[in-house]
């Protein structure tokens, strides 16, 4: 270990410069209004948690977590997640009022990086939950807000795979002959490990038509176009009607477009208990967000509801959002001494024409030139210029 | 069609890689200048191969600079990168075990262990419930256990000469390693038409 320089910061911990920043008040200003409009109320969290009970429910990765000990020796985590400190919130207190509870979040979340840089180790995630609603309209009204809030934000290239761990569990537990081969299978998924699925089908052994069956499935099954696809690999259940029906409302609402089917879409956390869905654009490598049924998780504190949500990730959606130049136009007034109530006039009547201004004594500049870059437009009130 | 970014691992894996794409119909130039250039494009199929050391096209990949990739098994367990695993190429094909001085048992207290995969030597370890002390090196693994720095060395076998030379024998097969087609989640479902449309001709001529 290197001692620490002066300029050095925590891995993955960035600074936001003002570009960025205005950037991401845009984006929280859009996503507010827009979610807003749709009956959603904005609530906050605390950033610190206790390991126990946060930590613990939430679906990241304990190695991920940021932990420190509070005075009377508790383990504390930065909230890792949102999902998690809203469903304690809304168990504890908010379900009592309201069912059901449909809430919205802007907030950081932190995730320590084990191995290198190259990732923000807290980033802003916007999102929604809406809690104590267990019929599929409730599913139906993420995906459908996920995809016009990624439209809000002028985005044209997206897509959004959907899955249902309910069916994936049935087509496991059919063609295999044990749980643990199921689970192997569901791992296997949960890594994207399509090479690894079709070895372990083999090395089962299972009846020709079992592995087949399996075989087949894992070939086509990130490829269905429409939910009857899958219909021949799965006897008829509650969750394919749930899909078929889910699928229906999508087409109604004219968003089949944006969605492609992924049955073999597998979360390692097993409070996903029903839909789950990723969502990708065009313009970052990494997946814009993701969402699903949770009701496990709310189970997990204590309450019997459903819940149901995504969450976005803002870090991800700058480097996806079309850029657009300011529409404000920045003007530099530079003032000599003796002038200040002249400039102080000249900038608030600027101001009043809702320009950006900035004010700045010729006393104070090192590099006028240089300064004068800044602006769309530079005033000099000055003895000279007054003259003129 | 949309552009697709291929990383591909410079050598002798590039070589038989490309050969396949070739058999599997892609109209790609007989032969490629592969003097130092690190980037070759072919504008007749819409493809740009960037050449990688072989340990980072999954990282390339992972970031979505390549959509796809080709990368071997070790790397691929060793980085634990967050890519899809799409189709066995089955070229390049060996396999990854331990080995040691023969007739020679781990150290008690300590057992030490050399190698370049301290990932998968530390998880076949851990399996099998042994605590063992990783070392680890960057080439000449085989020295470890002649000059005594370590009891084991976990390390590629292709066909077991280098080990053979060195007087050491093969103890555990860990596990087997050829190359992989792997994607980058997001061009897996941005590209999807054009990614599926190659694994599928590239699995005809792999089986």
């Amino acid at each position: 270990m290197s001692s620490i320089k002066m300029f050095e910061k925590p891995l993955g911990m960035r600074d936001t410069f003002p570009v960025t920043y205005e950037k991401t008040e845009e984006v929280r200003q859009i996503g507010r209004e827009f979610l807003r409009a749709r009956g959603f109320d904005f609530i906050q969290t605390p950033s610190l948690e206790y390991f126990d009970t946060v930590g613990k429910a939430s679906a990241i990765y304990d190695a991920a977590l940021f932990k420190l000990v509070d005075s009377q020796g508790n383990t504390l985590v930065l909230r890792p997640d949102m999902t998690t400190p809203i469903a304690r919130v809304a168990t504890s207190k908010l379900l009592k009022e309201k069912i059901p509870l449909r809430l919205a979040y802007f907030a950081n979340v932190f995730r320590a990086q084990q191995t290198e840089g190259g990732r923000p180790a807290e980033f802003g995630q916007m999102g929604i939950e809406i809690i104590g609603d267990e019929s599929v309209f409730a599913d139906a009204e993420v995906i459908i807000t996920v995809i016009h809030l990624i439209q809000a934000f002028g985005i044209d290239s997206f897509k959004i795979t959907i899955g249902h761990a309910g069916v994936l569990n049935c087509i496991l537990k059919d063609y295999t002959e044990s749980t643990e081969q199921a689970d192997t299978l569901r791992t296997l998924l949960v890594e994207r490990n399509y090479v690894g699925f079709e070895e372990a089908v083999e090395s089962f052994n299972l009846p020709k038509t079992k592995s087949d069956a399996l075989l087949q499935f894992i070939s086509e099954a990130t490829n269905f176009v429409t939910i009857q696809d899958i219909e021949k690999y799965v006897r008829k259940n509650d969750a394919l009607e749930y899909m078929q029906q889910l699928m229906e409302l999508i087409e109604v609402a004219q968003l089949s477009e944006y969605v492609a089917l992924d049955f073999t879409l597998s979360s390692h956390m097993n409070y996903y208990t029903g839909m789950l869905f990723e969502v990708f654009a065009t313009g970052s490598g990494f997946a814009l967000g993701n969402g699903g049924r949770y009701d496990g998780l709310l189970h997990h504190f204590g309450c019997e509801a459903g819940a149901t949500g995504f969450g976005i990730r803002v870090d991800r959606l700058l480097e996806v959002i079309p850029s657009k130049s300011s529409t404000v136009q920045s003007i530099g007034v530079i003032f000599e001494e003796a002038l200040f109530a002249k400039a102080l006039e000249t900038a608030n009547s600027y101001r009043q024409e809702g320009k950006q201004v900035t004010l700045q004594s010729r006393k104070g500049l090192v590099d006028e030139k240089a300064f004068a870059k800044h602006f769309d437009e530079v005033v000099y009130v000055s003895r000279e210029d007054l003259a003129k | 069609m949309s552009h697709l970014t291929i990383a591909m691992p410079k050598g002798r894996i590039f070589e038989e890689a490309y050969q396949m794409l070739i058999e599997a119909g892609f109209n790609l130039p007989e032969e490629v200048e592969m003097s130092r250039k690190l980037m070759i494009e072919i504008p007749e199929e819409q493809i740009r191969f960037i050449l990688a050391k072989p340990t980072d096209v999954p990282v390339y990949v992972e970031h979505g600079v390549a959509d796809i990739g080709i990368a071997g098994k070790d790397t691929l367990l060793e980085l634990r990168r967050n890519v899809h695993e799409l189709l066995d190429l089955k070229i390049s094909q060996c396999y990854i075990a331990s080995a040691g001085l023969p007739n020679t048992q781990m150290n008690e207290i300590a057992p030490r262990i050399a190698t370049k995969y301290p990932n998968i030597a530390m998880n076949y370890y851990k399996e099998i419930g042994e605590q063992v002390e990783i070392i680890e090196l960057n080439g000449s693994i085989e020295l470890a256990p002649m000059i005594g720095l370590a009891d084991r060395i976990v390390d590629i076998v292709s066909t077991g000469r280098t080990l053979k030379e060195n007087g050491l024998v093969e103890y555990e097969r860990i596990t087997d390693v050829s190359s992989r087609l792997i994607a980058n989640p997001v061009s897996y479902r941005m590209k999807s038409a054009r990614i599926q449309e190659l694994v599928s001709r590239l699995k005809k001529i792999v089986s």
